[in-house]
């Protein structure tokens, strides 16, 4: 029966389709820039199905082993544990355990989509160039991935250090690219050996995710010949042979972010006697993340905070000192980095210096792609797509910073090349919203009464031990701890209603889900609104106080009125026959009082 | 002028029991020797069902039923009733549970359960969730006979819906019962109170001991060993012949 709904029906079914917050992410799952579910593979470890909690975290990431150790997680920043206590889940570390204890090939999807005749090149096999290539052969196309270094992986594999990182990890993780058929150029440097015009020539579109490989080494006094480097040409050699060959005993670092503390903790496990670090922040300013910063002060790292290099001592050529000076102030008023020096100077010993204040994008198109501040080329932001037909950007090269960051910008270029290989609009149709991280609509109040309870840490090596290797340091949690840690989660998700009424768990995940669909079919069966108890409970544990109520009772008038003035539904015959009743001469009743 | 009163019993109520109708209304002339008695629907279910038009003319002809006895002041014994009669602004309604304990219980009632052994549990009604004066009546009647009583965690203004609500039970009686199995649930007590019959209907079906405070006030006093009052709701015959006779019980008092 086709029923037409009044107005006063839409109107609420389209104020709850909008503001239901049943289906906002949590917090976590709207930060990550994959939209990982955060929320849901902690329960399943909780709950200890913890195959089920990989399946979930594959199903947006292909290297669950690999960011549970790496990824700087900007989900934990988000976390209602750290908005509310600074004490935020331990995410990360949760998604290494289930990886490292239940991830298996088994388990992995491999399926591809049809052949669709059309080939794509991806420069750059880091977490962006995989990430693109992934998605374009799961759509079907046949990818090649092209590096300039022998291995895979990028950063991950040359820019993060195997202590924090085991090889084995990512290349285990990285065999998925094989599984699914991706085809690897190893050892050949586009914009060198291949042309990117080449490319374009052979393949029907090309992802550039050739990350940001170019060492940044400012004009310093003195710092013209030997004894100098820079984080990405250090931790590179490292990555190959654990060792540096310009590298003496006395090594001095320069920067204050992660990439710092992989340097200097990276040149004590390769022999230096000494590692210390300068930076221009004070130390509680520090980029760096705090873990590192303790990890690294812990295997003996020494910090000279304030400090700015001004001019690098040589004696017989080799660096012997650095001369510093203080730094006041690091941005200016508008905000920009302008750092301010003080008169105050100091010298620090040493015999090797590494720069580890960034690094560039290298310009692989021979000057046909605009390039902005540190080597990014320009992009649109939405598509990333460039001012060449068919050739898109991810990773860095595009803008990110961090890893995972740089997989959504992978899938991101991927969905827009894929839009370009069948010829169909690249924007048309598209959430950008959701295609990055964004902040949720979600905001119930925190439970009354939740407790703030301590997040878990595990254990690393003995710094004294760790110190003299590049074998794993952080052994990750036992389930223990695993399990403590997973039910710190406060699952925020606004399930009030769902909780309360049994009714509306029978037709739906929530209302705004019921009502969106509603608005949709501009239909709905009639046992739906016939099921509520009209007891208005919904409304009470409803943040937004929706009327469920009222919008079913206004649909039953309308059901009413299109069937004649009765319900559509055959049961309500005995309330017919009851109300007839009720109301009749031989059941009711009025006798007056004495007046 | 003095003000006329009228008292209302509802549906389920003389379908469940006409003693307690017979009961109520003695008790009530006592107080007000002018009470006019009505016994018809309010009209609810149609409400319920959408059936716009019917209700209107439905309501409309109890309207005028109790416009005819010139009630200036309406006692209703059913929160539905309550709720649909407030909707008219010919007379006052108020409810049974919040007037009782502004004209008190009747001597011999007063403190009769006091050696009872049963503790109730309070399940309210929701459709009078925000009437607080309607909640205290309640408790202030357990208290005056006597009864120990306890409260589920959501009680008076949180109070859950017994099951019975929104005519489901006829279309969807599985969720139906199982609402009912869920407020059962959450009683802390074995043994529940009830101000309406249909809530009452509920709780047995549940599986709870329940009893309607009528049966407190006016019955024998309730130990662990009794059982409560069969559910005649559930049976169309015996609660049709019940509501026969209260109109008879209603023709009688009132001459």
């Amino acid at each position: 029966m086709a029923v037409q709904f009044a107005e006063k029906v839409y109107s609420l079914a389209k104020e709850i389709a909008e503001d239901c917050q049943g289906l906002e992410a949590p917090f976590c799952v709207a930060e990550c820039p994959m939209h990982t579910d955060a929320l849901g593979y902690i329960r399943h470890i909780r709950e200890g199905k913890l195959e089920e909690a990989v399946r979930s975290i594959r199903e947006k990431l292909f290297l669950p082993g690999t960011l549970g150790r790496i990824c700087a997680h900007p989900c934990e920043k988000a976390c209602r544990r750290e908005t509310e206590f600074k004490q935020p889940l331990a995410i990360a570390a949760l998604k290494r355990y289930a990886a490292d204890k239940a991830d298996r090939e088994e388990l992995w999807d491999v399926s591809v989509g049809a052949d669709t005749g059309k080939r794509v090149a991806v420069v750059g096999s880091g977490p962006a160039g995989a990430q693109a290539a992934i998605d374009l052969r799961k759509a079907g196309h046949k990818v090649t991935i092209y590096d300039r270094l022998p291995v895979r992986g990028g950063m991950l594999r040359v820019g993060i250090p195997a202590y924090r990182l085991p090889h084995k990890v990512l290349d285990f993780e990285y065999s998925y690219l094989d599984r699914l058929g991706i085809s690897f150029q190893l050892g050949v440097e586009v914009g060198k050996s291949v042309t990117l015009d080449t490319l374009r020539a052979q393949y029907d579109a090309v992802i550039l995710a050739h990350g940001a490989h170019l060492g940044i080494v400012p004009p310093v006094n003195g710092g013209g010949s030997g004894g100098v480097t820079n984080a990405v040409e250090f931790l590179r050699e490292i990555a190959f042979t654990e060792k540096c060959a310009v590298m003496g005993t006395n090594v001095l670092v320069i920067g204050g972010g992660d990439v710092a503390m992989d340097c200097a903790r990276s040149a004590l496990r390769a022999g230096a006697e000494k590692a210390r670090i300068v930076c221009l922040e004070n130390e509680c300013a520090l980029p760096a993340s705090r873990h590192e910063q303790e990890a690294a002060i812990a295997e003996g790292v020494q910090f000279d905070y304030g400090w700015c290099v001004e001019e690098i001592v040589r004696e017989n050529g080799r660096p012997v000192s650095v001369r510093l000076k203080d730094c006041l102030s690091l941005w200016d008023e508008t905000g920009k980095f302008n750092p301010v020096l003080g008169s105050e100077t100091s010298m620090a010993t040493c015999d090797t210096i590494i720069y580890a204040i960034g690094q560039r994008v290298d310009d692989i198109s021979r000057g046909q792609l605009p390039q902005k501040a540190g080597g990014r080329y320009v992009v649109d932001p939405d598509t990333l797509a460039t001012d060449l037909g068919g050739v898109f950007v991810a990773g860095d090269a595009a803008g990110s910073t961090i890893a995972v960051e740089a997989m959504a910008l992978g899938r991101k270029a991927a969905l827009s090349a894929d839009r370009y290989l069948r010829g169909q609009s690249l924007t048309e149709g598209r959430n950008f919203k959701l295609e990055r991280s964004y902040k949720t609509e979600y905001d119930v109040p925190v439970p009354e009464g939740t407790e703030d309870l301590a997040r878990h840490h595990s254990e690393l090596v003995d710094a004294a031990v760790r110190r003299t290797n590049f074998l794993e340091c952080d052994r990750g949690f036992d389930e223990n701890a695993a399990n403590k840690e997973a039910s710190r989660c406060l699952e925020c998700e606004c399930k009030e209603c769902m909780q309360e009424c049994l009714m509306l768990n029978e037709f739906t995940a929530c209302p705004g889900e019921l009502f969106s669909i509603f608005l949709a079919k501009e239909q709905v069966d009639a046992i739906v609104p016939y099921s509520c108890n009209l007891c208005n409970q919904c409304t009470l544990v409803c943040p937004k106080e929706f009327k469920l109520a009222d919008a079913f009772m206004s649909m039953r008038k309308d059901f009413v009125r299109a069937n004649k003035g009765k319900s559509p539904l055959k049961g309500h015959g005995a309330i017919d026959i009851h109300q007839k009743l009720s109301f009749s001469r031989v059941f009711t009743i009025k006798r007056k009082g004495r007046e | 002028m003095a003000i006329r009163h009228g008292f209302m019993p509802g549906c389920s109520l003389p379908s469940y029991s006409p003693e307690n109708i017979e009961k109520t209304i003695a008790y009530l002339r006592g107080v007000y020797p002018e009470l006019s008695v009505v016994q018809k629907c309010c009209g609810k279910p149609t409400k319920s069902l959408g059936q716009v038009d019917l209700l209107q003319e439905r309501f409309g002809s109890l309207i005028a039923d109790i416009k005819d006895c010139k009630v200036d002041e309406m006692l209703v014994a059913c929160q539905n009733c309550y709720n649909m009669l407030r909707e008219s602004d010919a007379f006052t309604t108020i409810s049974l549970w919040e007037r009782m304990p502004q004209i008190g219980l009747p001597q011999e009632v007063r403190g009769k359960a006091t050696n009872s052994d049963v503790v109730f549990s309070i399940h309210d009604s929701c459709p009078v969730r925000d009437n607080h004066a309607i909640h205290d009546g309640i408790r202030w009647i357990m208290q005056e006979l006597g009864y120990k009583t306890a409260e589920p965690e959501r009680t008076r203004d949180k109070a859950r819906c017994c099951g019975f609500g929104g005519m489901i039970v006829p279309v969807n009686p599985e969720l139906a019962k199982k609402v009912m199995g869920r407020r059962v649930q959450e009683m802390p007590t074995q043994h529940v109170v009830v101000y309406c019959a249909a809530c009452r209907s509920s709780m047995l079906m549940g599986g709870a001991k329940a009893w309607h405070i009528l049966d407190l006030i006016w019955g024998p006093v309730v130990s662990q060993s009794s059982q409560p009052p069969e559910n005649v709701l559930a049976s169309p015959v015996k609660a049709w012949v019940n509501r026969y006779k209260s109109k008879g019980v209603i023709a009688r008092s009132i001459k």
